[in-house]
């Protein structure tokens, strides 16, 4: 209990700091209105264009949905990689490494609290627009399906973001990693189309990734909430936090083994 | 030609200086590259499944792509300080280029490279040959289309950042301005009506880096060569213009800066 009240503490004190600065949380988040207007315009030419209303069973007012959540999702992140590979290069971690918390534990706190907010207010923004052009959103049930899910998805980008970021024990510079972990996400995550509109077999693939379970499998239940679905996604997100969770424990435990700090 | 003489200075000892880290430098341009394949990949397997979007096609996409890629990382690579120049006015870091007897705009943005715009130009010029539309003529026209679109990004982040004269801390602003002007000139143009791309050649001219140029390159007209020709010199007269007008307010603080 002890232990848990001094992580959370570590998340307060950084929910209160996102909060210091509401210009720079709300200027963060219009970045999503440029955003959901131009899916609009795409996917409004693309379901007319068809000629049809339905689409492997999304319409356009549940594409929309589905693509504020994953929009919200994505713009929610932290840069916990960076964060994590300065502290490795400048040797700054060394400071955390002697404090009598988990350097793992105090990083997952603190990208935590920076997250809550910056999602609420992108959710916020992105909703009144999609709202605006397509109709109210989908019932209560698909939120709170998502936000469940969503948990799962902030610890599942916080291990591979932390696995990113500690590759600077062995890497000079760890920016292409991101980039490619953010394309990963966007194409086999479904964050800018669907995973619906894919052939099947790359549907297939997409779908037993960690990938898709961070930002389709959240989306999907905010547009078509069931309970069926709410246990695939879970059980998917528990299987990969499993698996890149030990990862990045024996990654982290090796890692520490290479740091050389130099004094100054 | 004494100004040009001075960018080839300056430009040969940004390359000196990212080559000091060479595996970096080799990580930073194969990481974009690879990147840009993988969001690339994304419009493939939209137009495999919808096939056209009012006339644009996967062709079309190819070339878009590539030009923005290209200008994108020719200005990062040329002018990679372009990206910051609002953080330096408001750290009172032009000090350093005001001191010394070279045009500030230029010596400020020509100061650092940024080594992944490698990987953007050179993707750029895959882009196009995977088009399926490459021809040596055309290889001339990229050329030119990616050197005025890259004149016209630079000029709108110049200009962009200059306000930072007058409004002081705008990274927010310039995150989505920025955003919005690769988002806006990587989407098909038939997606949009007649007030929306009104603003794309105006507020963010982003149809002068992608549709535009794209166009230029697949077929050769006057009118797209002039529409490229008058919206890169239209812009950076503005941009410097504004400059200029904000240097005259610029005020200098007393921390020490050093440059590097």
């Amino acid at each position: 209990m002890k232990t848990f009240r001094k992580y959370w503490a570590i998340f307060e004190i950084t929910l209160l700091n996102s909060l210091a600065y509401p210009g720079e949380l709300i200027g963060r988040s219009l970045m999503i209105l440029p955003f959901m207007w131009i899916y609009f315009q795409l996917w409004n030419v693309t379901f007319k264009a068809s000629g049809t209303n339905v689409i492997n069973s999304m319409t356009l007012y549940s594409t929309m949905w589905y693509l504020m959540m994953a929009e919200t999702i994505e713009l929610s992140r932290p840069a916990l990689a960076r964060t994590i590979s300065d502290n490795v290069k400048d040797g700054s971690i060394a400071y955390i490494l002697n404090k009598p918390y988990s350097f793992l534990l105090y990083q997952f706190s603190n990208s935590m609290g920076e997250t809550i907010f910056r999602a609420l207010i992108n959710a916020l923004f992105g909703s009144a627009m999609v709202w605006w052009m397509v109709g109210s959103p989908p019932a209560p049930i698909g939120w709170l399906f998502a936000s469940i899910a969503i948990l799962g998805t902030w610890i599942l980008n916080f291990c591979i973001t932390c696995l990113i970021g500690l590759s600077a024990f062995l890497v000079e510079d760890v920016a292409p990693f991101m980039w490619i972990y953010q394309k990963f996400i966007f194409i086999l995550g479904g964050f800018l189309i669907p995973l619906d509109f894919y052939p099947s077999w790359l549907q297939v693939i997409a779908k037993a990734l960690p990938f898709s379970a961070m930002i389709y499998g959240p989306s999907k239940l905010f547009i078509q909430p069931s309970w069926a679905l709410l246990g695939n996604v879970l059980l998917l997100q528990a299987v990969w936090i499993i698996a890149l969770g030990t990862t990045l424990l024996i990654s982290y435990r090796r890692g520490i083994t290479y740091l050389t700090v130099n004094g100054g | 030609m004494r100004e040009l003489k001075f960018l080839l200075a300056v430009w040969q000892a940004n390359i000196q200086s990212i080559m000091e880290y060479r595996v970096a430098f080799l990580t930073q341009v194969i990481g974009m590259m690879l990147n840009n394949f993988i969001y690339f990949a994304i419009w493939i397997i939209f137009f495999d499944r919808f096939k056209n979007v009012r006339g644009w096609g996967i062709e079309d996409m190819y070339i878009t792509y590539g030009v923005l890629a290209s200008a994108f990382g020719l200005v990062a690579l040329l002018f990679g300080n372009a990206f910051t120049l609002s953080e330096i006015i408001n750290n009172g870091r032009l000090d350093y280029y005001l001191s010394l007897p070279r045009p500030v705009l230029l010596h400020a943005i020509a100061s650092r490279t940024i080594a992944s715009g490698m990987g953007d130009f050179s993707y750029g010029f895959l882009s196009f040959a995977l088009s399926g539309q490459f021809s040596w003529d055309g290889l001339l026209r990229f050329v030119l289309a990616t050197a005025l679109a890259a004149t016209v990004f630079a000029s709108f982040l110049i200009l962009l950042q200059s306000l930072a004269f007058w409004m002081g801390v705008i990274s927010n602003m310039v995150g989505l301005a920025v955003n919005a002007m690769i988002t806006f000139g990587i989407y098909p143009i038939t997606l949009f009506d007649n007030y929306a791309k009104l603003i794309l050649f105006t507020v963010i001219p982003a149809a002068f880096i992608g549709a535009v140029p794209a166009a230029f390159i697949r077929a050769f007209t006057w009118q797209t060569l002039a529409e490229l020709l008058a919206g890169a010199f239209v812009f950076l007269f503005i941009a410097v213009t504004v400059f200029r007008l904000g240097l005259k307010r610029y005020e200098s603080g007393s921390a020490i800066q050093i440059e590097v």
